[in-house]
């Protein structure tokens, strides 16, 4: 049997080990289940700003003080000009007239003092020179105002409300997605690896603990290297992470077919090489963002003696992360610029800039080349976490370098 | 596949240091083939650390050494077992599983790791514990279930370091067994430990190591004979000028005398106390035990140095 294929057969075996002992305890499934508990959670506190937020539009009123038949041709306008917001929240607040009385400028101002509504935007004057008041968040509503003003001025001059015209829609899909999309699946892929990674790499840190704890670790470290022991564990969480995503990629699909066309039309990637390339990308540097990021962390973690050491790594750990984040992003919107080229350079945010990358340009070879660079440096922190390991923990750091012990035997 | 006459360990000149400390101390070891072998010391002489070294564990900062024929220790894993000093398993394991799990860790197929466990475990007298999580298990009965992980894929060198500490006296008794049916089926054993009798009844050949440095290295009976023989004699007609006749080191004990077997032998002693009318109401030659060769070759000094052993705060020591 070849080193490779051993070292290969003694991963895996502690990476099944790791892999059961994981899956199959009563806490895996809270773990499996952590983002319907964020997700109700979310919903929760979304409904509940939804709810503060419509209790407050319900009141919100922009108010237009002219004659009745203005008012009538201003409402009608009105109507006509609203259909163009497609959900509530873009739409202005519901328009409320008033008969002049007296002073206009004064019952202006008194509008915004209603107990009866809340006034966002109030309109008085002559319709050729309107003046507008608007309260704090009130300038769309004044901008609206103003509109609904021509409209009803030019209906005015034309003695009639002016007719409505029906138009023939027809949706048409782009051949190749726009620049602007395209930037937009990047930064959707940068995300969603990154968030993918968030939540699983970062399990990685604590899984060297239970061997040193359970003094395990001799046992494995006299049948197996060091490295076949990191690589494992890897490859154990790695499991778990693909059953995560499975599971969770699975169900959000099937959700997927479900939702309108139109919809489905609007969360569409739109990619430099293709769906099936991109997808593919994509899972491949998920995989490669893990094994980076999870040897990194299994490194830094394995030095940890305690549980609480292992909870200090965590604010780092997610700095590191959020860092990566922000610099394969700042490379998505400039994909030519040098941050990008940073970005897909440095090893640990490369994935993230690579999966960005694979949405904005078509060219294959530098997704091959950045693949072999990022498995480098995954082999890279797994050794020297290994040597770390042996030096820090099992206190076995060899004086001479390895390469002297290499000629020696 | 090494050669009959090649020993299955051999390290020569082995340095590990722990800072400036050397810990093991230029070890030189030859263990032969099929044999059982020792590696006594007090705690603390770096018995530990010299088996851990042999087997790869930790890299030696001087020195050679060869497992089975490979320098690499690396290269023979998937033939050595090993069972550590500090006991290590995972709690929410199944009995069974934790043996096969460590004979798939050198290279034993799952299935017949499993069907091995069971009957070992049956022959061991653990049958009813096959399908018990390890946390579950007593201390004993735990240590047990390790040891036989780590011959469970039947190994041509079995390494065992201080197999016997926590063991109550049935268990040693069958781990004595063991060590000698491993041996019987064809594989070398090495162990470490500090307790004399174990080594006396079982080791073919033995190490005493003492402050990192080998200060021994042969048979039971050669360590025994780095001592005299002590000769217990009781006259029938004592008399003060007895002591003339004796050897100058003779020492009273009790109402006879205790001296050192002179190097001519005793027949010739005891003509001229015959012949000059002492008699000989009792007689007895002593062979020194281990332990006593042990303490003469460690010195008391160094059987009670602190412990050199403890390389790490998460592993075995």
């Amino acid at each position: 049997m070849t080193n490779l294929a051993r070292t290969l057969r003694q991963a895996l075996t502690i990476a099944r080990r790791d892999f059961i002992a994981t899956v199959f305890t009563p806490i895996f499934l809270l773990f499996l289940f952590a983002p319907v508990i964020m997700g109700s959670f979310g919903a929760i506190g979304g409904m509940g700003a939804a709810s503060v937020a419509d209790g407050r539009a319900d009141k919100t009123r922009m108010v237009a003080i002219l004659s009745p038949d203005q008012a009538r041709v201003m409402t009608d306008a009105d109507d006509r000009l609203r259909d163009v917001f497609r959900r509530d929240e873009e739409a202005p607040p519901a328009l409320a007239t008033l008969t002049p009385s007296g002073d206009t400028a004064a019952q202006a101002r008194a509008a915004f003092e209603s107990k009866d509504y809340e006034a966002s935007a109030v309109l008085y004057g002559p319709l050729d020179r309107p003046q507008i008041l608007y309260g704090p968040r009130g300038k769309r509503a004044a901008d609206y105002l103003g509109v609904l003003a021509q409209e009803t001025l030019t209906a005015d001059k034309l003695g009639s409300v002016v007719p409505r015209v029906v138009a023939t829609k027809t949706p048409l899909e782009r051949q190749s997605g726009s620049a602007g999309n395209r930037r937009q699946s990047a930064s959707f892929a940068v995300f969603g690896v990154f968030l993918l990674n968030l939540f699983l790499a970062s399990q990685v840190v604590g899984t060297m603990a239970e061997e040193r704890n359970n003094k395990v670790i001799e046992v494995l470290a006299a049948a197996v290297p060091l490295e076949s022991v990191f690589l494992g564990k890897l490859l154990g969480m790695f499991g778990v992470a693909l059953l995560f995503v499975g599971f969770w990629g699975t169900i959000i699909a099937k959700l997927g077919s479900f939702l309108p066309a139109d919809v489905a039309r609007a969360l569409a990637i739109q990619t430099a090489v293709g769906t099936p390339v991109f997808v593919a990308l994509f899972v491949t540097y998920f995989t490669m963002a893990y094994l980076l990021l999870g040897s990194a962390f299994l490194v830094v973690g394995a030095q940890a003696s305690t549980p609480r050491e292992i909870q200090m790594l965590a604010l780092p750990i997610s700095v590191l992360q959020m860092g990566m984040l922000a610099l394969a992003l700042a490379g998505t919107a400039n994909p030519t610029g040098w941050i990008a080229t940073v970005a897909e350079l440095f090893p640990l945010s490369s994935p993230f800039a690579m999966a960005g990358r694979a949405a904005t340009s078509p060219t294959i070879w530098p997704h091959l080349a950045a693949i072999a660079w990022q498995l480098l440096w995954v082999t890279i922190f797994i050794t020297l976490g290994a040597r770390l390991f042996r030096r820090g923990v099992l206190q076995s750091g060899s004086a001479r370098p390895f390469w002297r012990r290499a000629k020696a035997n | 596949m090494v050669g009959s006459s090649e020993p299955a360990v051999f390290a020569e000149h082995l340095v590990k240091r722990f800072g400036e400390r050397r810990v093991v101390d230029g070890v030189d070891l030859s263990v032969p083939r099929g044999a059982i072998y020792g590696v006594l010391g007090p705690n603390g002489a770096g018995k530990t650390t010299t088996l851990r070294t042999l087997l790869g564990i930790i890299e030696p900062d001087e020195g050679h050494r060869s497992i089975l024929g490979h320098a690499a220790p690396r290269e023979a894993s998937d033939r050595v077992g090993y069972l550590p000093e500090e006991r290590g398993l995972y709690p929410s394991m199944k009995a069974r599983d934790a043996i096969a799990f460590m004979g798939a860790l050198r290279g034993l197929d799952r299935r017949t790791g499993r069907a091995r466990a069971a009957e070992m475990m049956e022959a061991a007298g653990l049958g009813h514990a096959i399908d018990e999580k390890i946390k579950k298990l007593s201390k004993g009965m735990a240590q047990l279930v390790q040891l036989l992980g780590s011959v469970v894929h039947r190994p041509d060198l079995l390494v065992l370091d201080e197999p016997f500490s926590g063991l109550d006296p049935v268990n040693q008794e069958k781990l004595e067994s063991l060590i000698l049916a491993e041996r019987d089926r064809g594989a070398t054993v090495l162990f470490s430990t500090h307790i004399m009798a174990h080594a006396e009844r079982v080791c073919d050949r033995l190490a005493i190591i003492a402050g990192g440095k080998r200060r021994f290295e042969g048979t039971v009976d050669a360590a025994r004979g780095t001592l005299p023989s002590q000769v217990r004699y009781l006259p029938t007609h004592p008399d003060a000028a007895i002591a003339e006749v004796l050897p100058h080191d003779a020492m009273r004990d009790g109402d006879g005398w205790r001296f050192q077997l002179p190097g001519e032998g005793i027949e010739g002693l005891l003509g001229t106390l015959i012949a000059r009318g002492y008699g000989i109401g009792g007689l007895s030659i002593e062979r020194p035990s281990l332990h006593d060769a042990f303490v003469r070759i460690v010195g008391r000094d160094a059987a009670n140095q602190p412990g050199a052993d403890q390389p790490n705060g998460g592993a075995a020591a």
